[in-house]
């Protein structure tokens, strides 16, 4: 216990912290400006020179270790001219242009000045002049305005990990540049305009655009784009959101953003927006033919529309069957309006048939390792992964999937902790990770090869024996793993070395191996590992509420609480809540519907925030099956490729307006609060209406009675509350029961046989890139200036043996389809693949894809999928 | 991109430092006698070698008064004028050097013969005025001793 | 007195290893390699020798709180950035006695547990670099660094590491961030560099003259090198000399020889007989000293009693046709120029400081400038981050307070009278 007095007040402190922080804890304030409290010390503005009785010099509070018995004064009169004194100096060369700045009234620079009184206009000479630099379509700069507390440069360094600008010249000449001097070739994460004390480092969307007095509203949600379910404060004027900020002291993201979040939102007030329900007047053509939807809807009211789709299901209901109509909920909705949804097809339509886009890998893949650890296995503390000794990353690029995370992992090789990957991601390469890059599909040899030596290493405990008489069949030698995945015996022993002699591990696994060639046996020697290093896992999402979803029972065989429908026991608890008889038969996932739909006995679908004719794997041929259905519904806030092939087009609110709770990766329940007023229905009360029209009784006057619902019915949920949530006490196991005892055998199928990336064949994959995340964020002006349209990215020396040039315009063509895009090429791409994204209107990788289903995870296997590339565009 | 030769030197002198971020300044010597001076090339060709990320480099090496930032002269005069030289007229020769070569200071000779850079002390003080010319130490500085050596640099 | 430090400077060969071992080199290690290095840190205190670089640090201390961190490997830096304007005393070290720098460090090495040393020398010594790394070849060659010194199982390493122009380098903190690739801004202390040196290992920074006089402490004892020069801080310095001196240049004399003395003894006085104006003892950001306050020892401990320091014992002498307003002007251009940029009162100060006193130099001076001058040096005095700020203020202040006149004549004749 150290006891220190700050102006005459004693101060108890337990653990070492700097006067400034003993200051803080005391309530007394002390001036900083390049002090950040999650930035690393620095000690250069010196405002907070504070007197230390005994010593002679004038000490900074933010860097000094307070010590036991020391006497600080924090506001003499000697202090305050001192302060004084630094503030002039730091105005000299400002431009003092507050009237003009958006800073003003948010400035700290201009607080203090303020509270110590302006400078005398002793300077005389020519101000330093440092025009400001509008080069970049996100980011403005102001140099002139610098006070070089070098806050951006220590976040963009320090926490985010991205080292992407920094200090150019020295001493007056200082000023903070990207490397191009310019435009920003960076994550655009915008956490250094968040801690930019001054005017300095601003975001050009809504420059000029307001000041910060004006803001009549903020509210406090969550981030509407991945799974890690970050705090947003969102500030709102005149019912537009002006800006997206962090909060420190969040739970999650502790005051970072990444690009989607803090630019990503202007797609909720875009003019593109549906307003009107739509209903059909001329037959359907594609999807892509969006100029000349206008003619194919006539707009309608709520009610005509929604008793028309009560009626056209009730018909198809009443002639087909329950088995001929099928819904697909959405990873974007909140829990509230997914519970809604799975209840209207099981009560309304009484159908299991229901289904979502997290059928692409996370569902499956999370069942998966359910089944061998428990319930709640993925259910792992996001900001935990900085603790750990070591981050083992396979499948994809965090930092990209779910950039928060990725934070982490750099916090991780911060804290020393080793990052080892299966491949190469670029997000981080300067955590200078331990790699092992296999040819491309023989990932599973290498994992094979480290289970193996792992398992002679560290030999098996008998915890597991379910999960531990399949280990015992795998053996492959340090032979085939050279041989196969030509990787060098060094490389694999020094990998193995770190690998199993951590004693805190985490395991991170991204979509590329949920979706791979074998998809079930790559999970099973991913939890082989996680078994043996005694690790815990981390399953990437890259929606917001997909795990949401799940937990309100949004998929054909689970019940709200991940309950399997095909349990009586679940089936009879919810039959008495809902008061309706449930199938008993397990449900279509989203790619039975398809083909269901194709060969005829599918005739309606109900597809509520999601866009199968565009996110799905051979998305052409989904198109072609959704506009031959006979009866198709689409809820959503822009008309999407599947909404142009609609019958009925149902406009709804969007995350920004309206209330809810979003359930995050980590399991953590967190409520998304309506920040922004408009005119419409949320997802769950156009279901509900629809219900209603229908006759069944979905009384529900606001999503808190919803939620009471899903807390009464779901056992995972139990008595859970808002307020609880509201405390932070929405995180898994909750106050219920997780699932036990319902475990299956493992079953799993490995690999079929497949191309190796080494035959000097092209094989297409998928990118998933930082700045775009599906259909959204085509909507965010922002994220489109900075990645504007496809692209397909290769390889040097895929270029150079097409005489390629970045830039170039190609044909990608699959047996499946060919597209023209421009070139880049890109040095974390191999030579055994050509990378494109799901992510351009008409441009998506998926309408190249063919796909087939691994029969344990159900999840489409996207690979194998040979390519050609051409150089120019047909010729017409 | 670096000649195989540098990236050699280079992994020789890496191997002097526990970090490989320490032999920074020395890549940074090497990438601006290969390219002539510190340009965007440079900088990313010296960032791919070290793993520095390329924006920590160049901020780095723009610190430092020794790299150049834009192509230099065959020759690069470094005249100082430090209180030592300057007292004894270094910034006589400066003028000189203006007047008789049409060299100014940061400025580069139309033939691309001469660069002309002010130092500051170059450690020459006790023969002062002084100057290096590339890596050559000239002292007692008079304006045609300047005449003279430079006549040996074409 | 025989030198020692520039011993056999004069003989073109002198940076070779047999020109060194000819006349007595390398007789120092193999006779510290008897010793234990707790021994040899013992003599290095009575010795009583203090750091040449410019804080006069005493060399033991610095040793022994290296030596009582426990973390390993530990690292000996020798500072040859000498950036200080007016100084070019290790310059002849470096160039012409390039093995007395290597003996030395050895010995320090072994004495602090180092096993690995780095020369960081100021890029505008491209000679040196090239000497040094010749030298340093050869004593890898005589089995004086590597793996197994002379067969004795002792192990050090030595690296020559360039600059590239930045006098802040000569900083220890700064010289480490620079050592480590970071741009050259100093550190925050605590930690201090015996802890968390370079690459966050217990480090050891010396001048080269400072590690350049312990092959002579081992050589003739602690107790005997105490005996040279002052009593308070003795042994053997180099002052170089610059400015209007008959024979100026690097002079090897026992610490504490009068200012007086080696202007007007050793240098022959003020050249073309003219009159002497002003003495800057230490470097040019040391306080300058007016004609009447020159009789004083030239050593750590005398000169601030005198109203100076010693600095690196880089004494510029002018005459009185120097416009010291001038003098001033140019210093607080470097400075300007020299500021890392990392706190506010240098990075804005220095600048400030030169404008005005460009302004008065050209004749654009008004009153009160003087007042100005006094102020906005004194907002920097003491709040700085290193001392290259707090240098800067204390420039301007000394000028003034010494040569006042000569500010108030430029701001009345709104000229400079010195052509
Ligand atoms: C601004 C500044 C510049 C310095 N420059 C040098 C220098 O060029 N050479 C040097 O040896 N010490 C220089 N020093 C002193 C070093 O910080 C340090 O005290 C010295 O290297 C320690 O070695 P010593 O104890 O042997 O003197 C400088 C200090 C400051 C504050
Ligand atoms: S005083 Fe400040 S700005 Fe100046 S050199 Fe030292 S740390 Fe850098
Ligand atoms: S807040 Fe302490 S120096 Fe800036």
């Amino acid at each position: 216990m150290i006891t220190i007095t700050i102006n005459n007040k004693e101060i108890k402190l337990e653990k070492p912290v700097t006067v400034l922080e003993a200051a803080r804890s005391a309530g007394i304030k002390i001036p900083t400006l390049c002090w950040h409290e999650q930035l690393e010390k620095y000690g250069g503005c010196r405002l907070c020179l504070v007197e230390i009785a005994k010593v002679p010099r004038l000490q900074t509070a933010c860097t000094l270790m307070a010590a036991d018995g020391m006497v600080v004064r924090t506001e003499t009169e000697q202090i305050a001219n001192v302060r004084r004194g630094i503030l002039e100096f730091l105005l000299i060369n400002h431009p003092l242009d507050c009237p003009y700045c958006d800073k003003a009234g948010e400035c700290e620079l201009q607080d203090l000045v303020e509270k110590y009184g302006p400078a005398k206009g002793r300077y005389k000479e020519k101000k330093r002049k440092v025009p400001e630099s509008l080069e970049d379509p996100v980011i403005v700069r102001n140099m002139g305005r610098c006070i070089m507390c070098t806050r951006c440069v220590r976040m963009c360094r320090g926490l985010q990990g991205a080292a992407a600008i920094d200090v150019i010249s020295r001493g007056g000449h200082s000023h903070i540049e990207p490397f191009s001097g310019g435009k920003y070739d960076c994550e655009y994460c915008g956490n250094c305009i968040s801690v930019c004390p001054v005017g300095a480092t601003m975001s050009r969307l809504h420059r000029h655009g307001y000041r910060p007095w004006q803001m009549v509203n903020e509210t406090e949600t969550i981030c509407p784009y991945c799974g890690v379910g970050c705090t947003l404060i969102v500030q709102v004027r005149d019912d537009m959101i002006k800006r997206v900020v962090p909060r420190i002291g969040s739970v999650v993201n502790n005051g970072l953003l990444c690009t989607r979040g803090r630019f990503g939102y202007e797609f909720v007030g875009s003019k593109e927006r549906l307003t009107k329900p739509l209903i059909r007047i001329a037959p359907k053509l594609s999807a892509d033919s969006y100029q000349l939807t206008a003619n194919l809807f006539r707009e309608a009211t709520w009610e005509e529309a929604i008793s028309l789709v009560a009626k056209k299901l009730s018909e198809i209901k009443e002639k087909y069957g329950n088995s001929a109509i099928a819904g697909i909920a959405s990873p974007r909705c909140t829990n509230e309006d997914n519970y809604i949804f799975q209840k209207f097809m099981r009560v309304a339509l009484g159908t299991n048939n229901i289904d979502s886009a997290a059928r692409t890998g996370f569902a499956g893949a999370q069942n998966f390792i359910e089944n061998i650890f428990g319930q709640g296995a993925t259910a792992n503390i996001i900001p935990g992964l900085s603790n750990s000794d070591l981050v083992f990353v396979a499948g994809g690029d965090p930092t990209t999937v779910n950039p928060i995370l990725g934070l982490q992992i750099r916090a991780c090789s911060r804290n020393g902790g080793n990052i080892l990957t299966i491949g190469n991601f670029k997000g981080i390469e300067y955590c200078s990770p331990q790699k092992l890059a296999p040819v491309l599909y023989t990932e599973d040899v290498l994992l094979e090869g480290i289970v193996t030596a792992l398992k002679n290493k560290k030999g098996l405990s008998g915890a597991n024996p379910k999960l531990e008489a399949k280990i015992k069949d795998i053996s492959t030698s340090i032979e085939d793993v050279k041989n196969i995945c030509k990787i060098k015996e060094k490389d694999f022993n020094e990998f193995l070395n770190i690998l199993s002699e951590s004693t805190n591990p985490s395991i991170v696994i991204g979509k590329e191996t949920t979706q791979s060639n074998g998809a079930s046996y790559h999970l099973l020697l991913l939890s082989a590992i996680n078994y043996l290093i005694n690790g815990r896992i981390y399953l990437l999402s890259d929606r917001a509420n997909e795990q949401g979803l799940l937990d309100m029972g949004c998929a054909p065989d689970i019940l709200p609480g991940y309950r399997p429908v095909s349990y009586m026991e679940f089936r009879r608890r919810y039959e008495s809540i809902w008061k309706s008889e449930i199938p008993e038969k397990q449900g279509l996932t989203i790619f039975e519907m398809i083909d269901t739909a194709r060969n005829g006995s599918l005739k309606a679908m109900y597809v509520m925030g999601e866009n199968p004719a565009y996110n799905l794997p051979d998305s052409k041929s989904a198109e072609s099956v959704l506009k031959n259905i006979e009866f198709l519904v689409v809820q959503d806030i822009f008309l999407t490729e599947t909404g142009r092939l609609a019958d009925v087009v149902l406009p709804a609110l969007s995350w920004a307006e309206k209330d809810g709770t979003f359930t995050n990766m980590e399991r953590r329940i967190q409520r998304v609060r309506k920040a922004v007023n408009r005119e419409g229905m949320e997802d769950w009360r156009i279901i509900s209406e629809i219900a209603k029209n229908m006759g069944e009784k979905f009384n529900y006057s606001n999503v808190e009675d919803i939620f009471n619902e899903i807390c009464k019915a779901s056992p995972l949920h139990k008595n859970l509350t808002y307020e609880d949530i509201e405390k932070g006490e929405g995180i898994y196991p909750y106050k219920g029961e997780p699932l036990r005892d319902v475990m299956e055998e493992i079953r799993f199928q490995f690999p079929g046989s497949r191309s190796q990336g080494s035959d000097g064949k092209l094989y297409l994959r998928v990118e998933r890139p930082l700045f775009h995340s599906g259909t959204l964020s085509r909507k965010s002006s922002a994220l489109m200036k900075i990645y504007p349209h496809a692209v397909a990215r290769i390889n040097d020396k895929t270029a150079n043996m097409l005489a390629l040039q970045n830039g170039e315009m190609v044909r990608v063509s699959s047996k499946k389809g060919s597209m023209e895009l421009p070139v880049i090429i890109d040095d974390m791409v191999d030579s055994s693949y050509v990378m494109l994204t799901n992510n351009f209107e008409g441009k998506g990788a998926f309408s190249l894809l063919a796909y087939q289903i691994d029969p344990v995870t159900k999840a489409p296997i996207i690979a194998d999928m040979e390519v050609s590339i051409i150089k120019g565009r047909l010729k017409k | 991109m670096l000649s195989e030769a540098a990236i050699k030197e280079l992994n020789e002198i890496r191997q002097k430092y526990p970090d490989a971020s320490a032999a920074l300044l020395p890549a940074l010597y090497i990438a601006q006698r290969e390219f002539g001076y510190l340009g965007a090339d440079a900088y990313e060709a010296v960032s791919n070698a070290l793993g520095v990320p390329k924006a920590i480099a160049r901020g780095v090496g723009t610190f430092y008064a020794m790299y150049k930032h834009k192509p230099m002269g065959r020759h690069v005069v470094q005249l100082c004028t430090n209180v030592s030289c300057m007292i004894l007229g270094a910034e006589k020769l400066s003028d000189f050097l203006k007047n008789k070569y049409g060299l100014e200071p940061g400025g580069t000779t139309p033939d691309k013969r001469f660069s002309l850079v002010i130092m500051e002390c170059i450690g020459a003080c006790g023969t002062a005025p002084a100057m290096l010319l590339n890596d050559d130490f000239y002292e007692n500085l008079t304006e045609k001793y300047i005449e003279e050596i430079l006549e040996k640099y074409k | 007195m025989e030198k020692v430090l520039l011993k056999n400077i004069d003989n073109p060969n002198s940076a070779d290893i047999n020109e060194y071992k000819r006349v007595g080199g390398y007789r120092s290690l193999p006779k510290a390699f008897e010793d234990k290095p707790q021994e040899i840190t013992e003599m290095v205190k009575k010795s009583g020798l203090r750091g040449r670089g410019g804080a006069g640090f005493p060399v033991a201390m610095k040793w022994l709180f290296a030596c009582a961190d426990t973390k390993f490997p530990k690292y000996l830096l020798c500072n040859a950035d000498e950036g200080e304007p007016g100084t070019f005393k290790d310059r002849p070290i470096l160039e012409k006695n390039p093995h007395l720098l290597i003996e030395g460090m050895v010995i320090s090495g072994y004495a602090i547990g180092a096993q690995y040393g780095y020369i960081y020398l100021r890029g505008e010594y491209p000679g040196a670099y090239h000497i040094l790394n010749r030298a340093i070849a050869q004593a890898y060659e005589n089995n004086l660094l590597g793996d197994n010194i002379l067969g004795k199982g002792i192990k050090f390493h030595l690296v020559v590491h360039r600059g590239a122009g930045a006098y802040i380098c000569g900083e220890e903190t700064a010289l480490i961030e620079s050592l480590e690739g970071n741009k050259g801004q100093p550190r925050m202390r605590p930690p201090f560099p015996v802890n968390v040196g370079v690459f966050a290992k217990p480090t050891v920074v010396n001048n080269v003259e400072t590690l350049s006089n312990i092959p002579l402490i081992i050589e003739i004892g602690g107790e005997e090198y105490s005996k040279i020069g002052s009593p308070d801080c003795p042994g053997l310095k180099l002052y170089c000399v610059s400015g209007y001196v008959e024979k100026p240049g690097v002079y090897e004399l026992p610490m504490g020889t009068i200012l007086r003395d080696i202007i007007y003894k050793h240098c022959g006085g003020i050249k073309d007989g003219k009159n002497l104006k002003a003495v800057i003892p230490g470097g040019i950001t040391t306080p300058v000293l007016p004609p009447d306050k020159i009789d004083c020892p030239m050593d750590f401990v005398n000169m601030p009693k005198h109203g100076s320091m010693l600095g690196s014992g880089a004494v510029i002498v002018m005459d009185e046709t120097v416009c010291l307003v001038r003098v001033c002007h140019r210093t607080l251009k470097f400075l300007e120029h020299e500021s890392c940029g990392k706190c506010t009162p240098c990075r804005e100060g220095t600048g400030w400081l030169r404008s005005i006193l460009e302004r008065i130099e050209n004749g654009a001076g008004v009153e009160g400038d003087i007042e100005l001058l006094l102020s906005v040096s004194g907002n920097m005095l003491g709040k700085t981050f290193c001392p290259l700020g707090d240098g800067a203020a204390s420039v301007v202040q000394n000028y003034i307070k010494h040569f006042r006149n000569e500010f108030e004549e430029h701001i009345k004749n709104g000229e400079c009278k010195y052509e």
